[in-house]
């Protein structure tokens, strides 16, 4: 937009056009209050330079720049990822833990990991509302390397918390699958291929076995719960299979599934990152797949990190994850406890020692770490202030994420994300499925069910 | 016009070759306190088995 156009459109919030590469429509967006409106792209000079558009959306702007802001600086962790041990039984390449802690580390013993809960429940039964209870989701490394711990606390917490459980699915046998479904626990898997060649380039056992065939079980065996997942790490090895991806994980009825980039905090996943144009060639034709697998059986597969950028878009309060925005949940929204007690903005940074917040058995707690510099150099990571994301249309759709990534991979806080491309046409997708009206098809139904409309132009 | 796209520029599976308004701009809103993991998505559906 030239500097005469923004002259005409007067004093106050303005515009910024974006090719989104749809046939009739193109964007406007300001970016300060992550206001979008698609437009016939004949008629973008009129709609940014004045007219009714934005008059409306000038009446509006200053409340949904206070909802951004508040989105943004003023939410209280409700969630904590528990890392009860540093060992997991598979060598992924790109794990963000160190390989070390994995294979020699630790399991945080039982009472360690008990009197860990009763601290983190009096904590957030200091800032959240007595009705909701907090989420606390095992993760790794394996937390099933460390089963018995895990499932006391489960009993012992069930009032307490609302569990869930990352596992990379080799040690979900019958016993451990009955305990946790019979608590209504959240179960996500991991596979990285449609079939075991595929999977084994990225996750095996330290002794190089396949473990495709016993997640494939474990899939087997979750059909027809209603609380579990399946996250596939995109890389390089598997980006020409992600629809045959899609395709297994619809037939195997998965309700949800997440088709992550790989993160490059470390440098054994930047061996196998994809370059940003050929994740997202794979990554539509993914998605493409599970809309026509939509409407051939009426059962959608929701993608849910892609979800979350459309209802990022929709719906900025009502996302679901925290890593599109900035500054990101880690340390805001949620924390991450290390199998030595170390609280960490977010499981991305346990294996990196400057980002520990203190201990959460030490005095000070969680309050301490959530006001410490480690924290805070993540919790100030703000795309308003740093280039390229200071002038992007976008930049509150997307967060450039992931810190973790931008500080380790490239050079620091004020730097993008590794995935900045694939960001801007992961938008455009999500703004071409809003001006051919279906977005819906690509989302949890009832996923609006505790909004109101705020902004609607035709009722303007 | 600012591009957001990258030299790679996937099409949608059907794009609409009329417009169906000339304008679409809808916002939602709702409460967000307690929302938000990072890695790994909640299910808060009860159990179906």
């Amino acid at each position: 937009m030239t500097v005469e156009a923004l002259s005409r459109a007067g004093n106050g919030p303005a515009f910024i056009p974006v090719d989104i590469g749809h046939d009739v429509y193109a964007a406007v967006t300001d970016p300060n209050t992550a206001f979008w409106a698609l437009v016939d792209k004949t008629r973008i000079h009129e709609e940014i330079t004045g007219g009714p558009l934005l008059d409306s959306y000038r009446a509006k702007a200053d409340s949904f720049a206070r909802e951004l802001h508040a989105l943004r600086f003023e939410l209280k962790p409700s969630g904590v990822y528990l890392n009860p041990t540093e060992r997991c039984n598979l060598n992924c390449t790109y794990c963000y833990l160190p390989g070390e802690q994995r294979s020699n580390g630790s399991h945080m013993p039982p009472e360690t990991l008990n009197a860990s809960l009763g601290k983190l429940r009096d904590y957030f039964r200091s800032v959240m509302p007595e009705e909701r209870k907090p989420r606390a989701i095992f993760h790794g490394a394996e937390p099933l390397m460390n089963k018995e711990a895990v499932f006391s606390a489960i009993d012992a917490f069930s009032e307490d918390f609302v569990f869930g459980l990352q596992t990379n699915g080799t040690l979900l046998d019958d016993a451990a699958l009955e305990f946790l479904t019979s608590r209504n626990v959240s179960i996500g898997l991991s596979l990285d291929g449609p079939f075991a060649g595929i999977t084994d380039a990225t996750r095996k056992t330290w002794g190089g076995k396949s473990v495709h065939d016993k997640v494939l079980a474990a899939m087997k065996k979750l059909k027809g719960y209603g609380s579990w997942s399946v996250i596939t790490t995109c890389t390089t090895e598997n980006l020409p299979y992600l629809t045959q991806m899609v395709e297994l994980f619809h037939a195997s009825e998965v309700p949800t599934c997440m088709l992550n980039t790989v993160r490059c905090t470390l440098p054994g996943a930047r061996g196998v990152k994809p370059a940003d144009g050929d994740m997202a060639k794979s990554f539509f034709a993914a998605m493409d797949r599970t809309h026509e697998l939509y409407r051939e059986t009426g059962r959608k597969l929701i993608v849910a990190n892609f979800a979350n950028i459309l209802i990022g878009i929709l719906a900025p309060t009502a996302r679901r994850l925290m890593c599109d925005i900035s500054p990101c949940g880690g340390g805001r929204a949620f924390f991450a406890l290390a199998a030595d007690g170390g609280l960490y903005p977010c499981s991305e940074f346990i294996g990196l020692p400057r980002f520990n917040g203190g201990n959460l058995l030490a005095e000070g707690g969680v309050e301490a770490a959530l006001a410490s510099a480690a924290f805070q150099t993540v919790t100030t990571r703000d795309v308003d202030t740093f280039s390229p994301c200071g002038d992007c249309a976008i930049r509150h759709f997307c967060g450039s994420p992931c810190p973790a990534e931008a500080y380790e991979m490239n050079g620091g806080m004020e730097k993008t994300g590794a995935f900045c491309e694939f960001y801007k046409e992961q938008v455009n997708y999500a703004l071409r499925l809003i001006a051919d009206g279906k977005a819906n098809d690509y989302l949890w139904d009832g996923w609006d069910g505790d909004t109101e409309t705020v902004f609607n132009h035709a009722l303007n | 016009m600012q591009q957001t796209k990258s030299k790679q520029h996937p099409q949608t599976a059907a794009t609409v070759s009329a417009a169906p308004a000339p304008i679409i701009a809808v916002r939602k809103s709702c409460n967000p306190d307690g929302i938000g993991l990072s890695h790994y998505v909640l299910m808060d559906k009860k159990v179906a088995k």
